[in-house]
């Protein structure tokens, strides 16, 4: 079976602007995969490309075994997208929007499962656009994406603008949409939540792919952040273990990140007079520099000789 | 086939008051002018006008009678109201929707550009004849009940010879809508040809020396209130018909072409306008 979603090679040029630089991805159809990345490394612009918005400056994108560009119009037709600038025609009425969209898929209606989306996310269609709020503007947009059922949901930062609650009711959705056997492509900046929704992501930063990973792996590589409150100043070099870094000392305070060397990190401070011990949560650019800088530095050092050949 | 022609049904709703508008304006106005000739019958048939103020009716019907008078003072200026009309909705078809960025979620469906493209063009070719219909109104609510020597054949035909240049003035704000996408440059643009065109052909009119400067003109084919005298010129609405459909064309190529934008382009430089307009 073709997968849900691929991707070869995709350059990305705004002029002189490259946004995406080699972009290769495959997504197994049947998951839920995360997009993760700090804003402005290319998430919109990969998604667009997908459903043949804007065009790659070279490379292939494919939905569900269909070129994107060549057979735009059945990959839209299988899929349902949520734009991250959501914009809808403010003067409509949410029930007058949602069948003009249905007008697009006729064949695919389902009036009882789009009365199911309005209720679960407490939705009322009456309301003309322009008078929802913010979050209920984003649920509208997250039920006209959902309401045909397609087989890719392609969900560009889904939660933003959504209260907690309204957010747990749309994992429960995508989830629903995996169990019957449909793939979900969502974007995010906020790390805490991809690894709640998704089996896997794909790490993107400054247009291309820094890591693909599974979010059990990933959770069991989880970066920990700890601010550490000695009662005397601590020796220098006492975290001088593997997997933990010492990020910086103020007095009797110090902070350290560990990534596989939480226990050792421990285990030390357990033999010192603690006053005060706190976990932070880590950012995202944590996340990236425990992860990923070290190795790009790598990538960067094993490409330079084959450069020169 | 219903929903094949969403875009279209879309597009006329929004559109609705702004035809009901456009049509009571034409709808009043050629009612009126009908109503008001047998008073000014006698007052303007005495009238021989200069040829260079005859030149600024717009055809070369004697004022002194009634389809000249009917010509100078409704068909002459009414289609410029027509091609306000269809300069908002050719700029709004493509450079409106990506200034709102509700082209996003439009184009997202299973829906060609081309497509999108043809029905946007479907609903204004309806609308147009809608508020020229509204202005056909006017004198099948007048013609019947005054002395005047137009028929409502010849009436009709006036009104329905306006389409052909208010399409073309569509169909070049649809092109300038797509080449630059911003709806005020667009618009810009075409109001800018459009006032060209109707000054072109008057000072054609009026200057014999620059009498070539006419068959630049859309308003020189379009020909004011003639057909309510000679009928159709079919040689002139081809003409006007085929320019449009060239700009549609042009449109539809530069549109599939392209990214679509959120927000449109802003503080383009001239220079860089000219260029995506020149291609």
């Amino acid at each position: 079976m073709a997968p849900a979603i691929e991707l070869r090679s995709v350059f990305k040029d705004y002029g002189r602007v490259r946004a995406l630089r080699g972009i290769d991805l495959t997504i197994e159809s049947g998951q839920i995969f995360g997009f993760l990345g700090p804003n402005g490394a290319g998430k919109t612009t990969t998604i667009r490309i997908l459903l043949d918005l804007i065009r790659p400056t070279s490379g292939t994108a494919s939905v569900l075994g269909l070129d994107s560009q060549r057979e735009s119009v059945e990959v839209r037709r299988r899929c349902g997208y949520l734009p991250g600038d959501l914009r809808m025609y403010e003067g409509m009425r949410g029930s007058a929007f949602l069948d003009l969209i249905d007008s697009f898929r006729p064949q695919k209606r389902d009036p009882q499962y789009r009365r199911e989306l309005l209720e679960r996310l407490e939705l009322d269609p009456s309301m003309p656009i322009r008078a929802l709020s913010k979050g209920n503007k984003q649920k509208m947009g997250l039920v006209q994406a959902l309401m045909h059922r397609p087989d890719v949901l392609i969900l560009d930062e889904p939660t933003s603008g959504l209260d907690p609650l309204v957010q747990q009711e749309v994992a429960k959705l995508l989830e629903e949409a995996v169990a019957g056997g449909r793939t979900v492509f969502f974007s995010s900046h906020v790390l805490p939540e991809v690894e709640r929704l998704s089996h896997a992501v794909a790490i993107i930063r400054e247009g291309t792919i820094a890591a693909v990973e599974d979010i059990a792996r990933l959770k069991s590589r989880a970066v920990h952040v700890l601010e550490i409150t000695f009662a005397e100043p601590p020796p220098t070099g006492l975290f001088a273990l593997p997997g933990v870094r010492e990020l910086h000392r103020d007095g009797n305070t110090v902070h350290i990140q560990a990534l596989d060397g939480l226990d050792a990190a421990i285990k030390v401070i357990a033999a010192y007079h603690i006053v005060d011990l706190r976990t932070e949560q880590p950012s995202l650019e944590d996340f990236f520099l425990a992860h990923y800088s070290a190795s790009a530095e790598e990538k960067d050092r094993d490409a330079l000789p084959a450069e020169r050949r | 086939m219903r929903y094949r022609l969403n875009v279209v049904e879309k597009s006329l709703r929004d559109q609705k008051w702004q035809i009901v508008g456009f049509g009571i304006a034409f709808l009043a106005m050629s009612a009126l002018i009908v109503y008001i000739w047998p008073s000014y019958r006698t007052t303007v048939a005495s009238i021989q006008l200069p040829e260079a103020v005859q030149a600024l009716l717009g055809s070369d019907l004697a004022y002194s009678t009634a389809a000249g008078f009917v010509s100078a003072e409704y068909f002459s200026w009414i289609p410029i109201l027509l091609i306000v009309y269809t300069v908002i909705q050719g700029t709004g078809a493509i450079a409106g929707e990506e200034g709102s960025g509700t082209i996003d979620l439009l184009m997202s469906q299973p829906l060609t550009r081309s497509g999108m493209v043809v029905q946007k063009t479907v609903a204004v070719c309806i609308g147009s004849a809608l508020i020229a219909g509204f202005g056909f109104l006017g004198f099948l609510l007048s013609i019947p009940f005054v002395d005047i020597e137009i028929t409502l054949k010849g009436a009709a035909l006036a009104c329905a010879n306006m389409l052909p240049m208010a399409l073309l003035y569509y169909a070049v704000s649809l092109w300038f809508g797509s080449v630059l996408p911003n709806r005020a440059y667009a618009s810009g643009g075409a109001i800018a040809l459009a006032t060209a065109g109707y000054f072109f052909n008057t000072i054609a009119s009026a200057v014999s020396s620059l009498s070539w400067f006419k068959y630049g003109s859309p308003f020189y084919y379009y020909g004011a209130g003639l057909p309510m005298v000679k009928g159709i010129d079919w040689s002139h609405v081809l003409l006007l018909l085929g320019v449009a459909a060239l700009f549609v064309g042009l449109t539809v190529r530069s549109f599939a072409r392209r990214d679509i934008t959120i927000g449109g382009a802003s503080n383009l430089r001239l220079r860089d306008m000219l260029g995506r307009v020149l291609g």
